[in-house]
């Protein structure tokens, strides 16, 4: 094994290059993003733990496979990010299972985006957002439901989710401004009743 | 998630236990450059549809309906392999559709404008022997003596290389001429249709160079009509 100190030093670029040469140093680019890419196969498709760490297994391989195609204009994260994205995508479809987000609390950040351009009822809205956040989010397009997972559960920028999901910046913003309207209308419908 | 820890060890043993190597830079590179040679190829035949579908739709020398057909299917196509190239993402849809589109429109106009069209036609026609099956030439093209085109049908043969025809106005033609080249089944026989190039050499007198059976699907639409 390679120390992890010398790995921690090393940028995701520099690793990349090593592990042309020395498989170890890919080693360290999967710690590094091991976790992270786990807790976002868990998210995006609710699946269980075996069947991500298979996801994320097979997205190490691929990308290691594919390190001479690896794209140097965009961050190293975003490209294996969208390897993933693919991968998890692709196992809900032969296994026939329908994208289902799943996340565990909610997000002061995502709820604040979603009231910051109501006037009236803010507190009431806020409150019912930080309850029922998962219940809606459920309920929204796959689409909006991937984008509002970089966004605002990955923390990606415009330019990395645009990466990551191959769509461009401004279909990832359109998204982003559908999505909340729809989680608008369904808190609007929930509480007409 | 328990287990979450041990997927890199887990890989790396993988790895190292199917010796899974990477996949060589050349074949990146290949594929990448083969999908731009292919996206050159189906955007310049996209181009050169559009502007020999202008050349026939404005000058109506040609039939342009194989070009038009040529002409979509070729950006469709430049269309498709565009959007598999590593960065096309970055791009709306409808703007790289509507570039090509555009792009296609006024390149291939221009090709028309500065004669290209046409001269691109002659040589087609001068290189592949069925060209001209593929892409017929209009009949009032074949009706014009004083451009050199002449066409109808063979009513009298006064010797090999001296004959006259009615043209399909019910004019009646002497054709004459020395090392005439007869193309295709072109039969000089009584009652046969064919078409002339040559030149005009008095009121009702045609000098040919070249005899052409008259064989379009279209010309003979034409003709009736």
């Amino acid at each position: 094994m390679i120390d992890s100190k010398i790995c921690q030093d090393l940028s995701d670029n520099e690793l990349v290059a090593l592990s042309h040469e020395d498989s170890r140093y890919f080693y360290c680019l999967m710690k590094r993003y091991e976790e992270k890419l786990a807790n976002y196969v868990h998210r995006l498709t609710y699946l269980p733990d075996d069947d991500v760490a298979d996801v994320v297994q097979n997205s190490f391989i691929q990308a290691y496979s594919h390190l001479n195609d690896c794209d140097c204009d965009l961050k190293f994260s975003s490209w294996l990010y969208r390897i993933v994205h693919n991968q998890a995508i692709n196992f809900l479809k032969k296994s026939k299972r329908s994208l289902k987000i799943n996340i565990d609390d909610s997000d002061d950040e995502f709820v604040e985006w979603l009231v910051s351009d109501e006037n009236i009822e803010k507190e009431t809205i806020r409150k019912y957002f930080n309850e029922n956040v998962r219940a809606i989010l459920e309920k929204l397009k796959p689409d909006y439901q991937e984008v509002l997972l970089l966004k605002f559960f990955e923390e990606k920028d415009y330019q990395e989710i645009s990466d990551i999901l191959q769509k461009p910046m401004g279909t990832v913003a359109t998204l982003l401004s559908r999505a909340k309207i729809q989680f608008k209308e369904i808190y609007e419908k929930e509480n007409k009743y | 998630m328990k287990k979450k820890t041990s997927i890199s060890d887990k890989t790396l043993k993988l790895i190292e236990q199917k010796q899974i190597k990477l996949i060589p830079k050349w074949e990146f590179v290949a594929r990448n450059w083969g999908l731009w040679l292919a996206f050159g190829i189906s955007l310049m035949a996209g181009i050169l549809g559009t502007g020999l579908s202008w050349f026939g739709l404005i000058d109506k020398i040609i039939t342009p309906y194989w070009w038009i057909l040529v002409a979509i299917i070729f950006l469709i196509l430049a269309y498709f392999i565009f959007e598999k190239t590593k960065k096309a993402y970055r791009r709306p849809q409808w703007q790289v559709a509507l570039m090509l589109m555009v792009g296609g429109l006024v390149i291939g106009v221009g090709l028309f404008k500065i004669g290209w069209a046409n001269r691109i036609d002659k040589n087609l026609e001068k290189n592949f022997p069925y060209y001209r099956q593929i892409v017929p030439m209009k009949l009032e093209v074949w009706n014009n003596p004083g451009e050199g085109y002449l066409s109808g049908v063979i009513v009298k043969i006064n010797g090999a290389n001296n004959w006259e025809i009615e043209d399909f106005d019910g004019k009646r033609w002497t054709i004459f001429g020395d090392n005439i080249l007869i193309r295709g089944r072109a039969l000089i026989e009584i009652g046969q249709e064919i078409k002339i190039i040559g030149e005009l050499r008095g009121n009702s007198s045609f000098e040919a160079e070249e005899i052409r059976p008259w064989s379009g699907i279209n010309q003979t639409n034409l003709k009736e009509n």
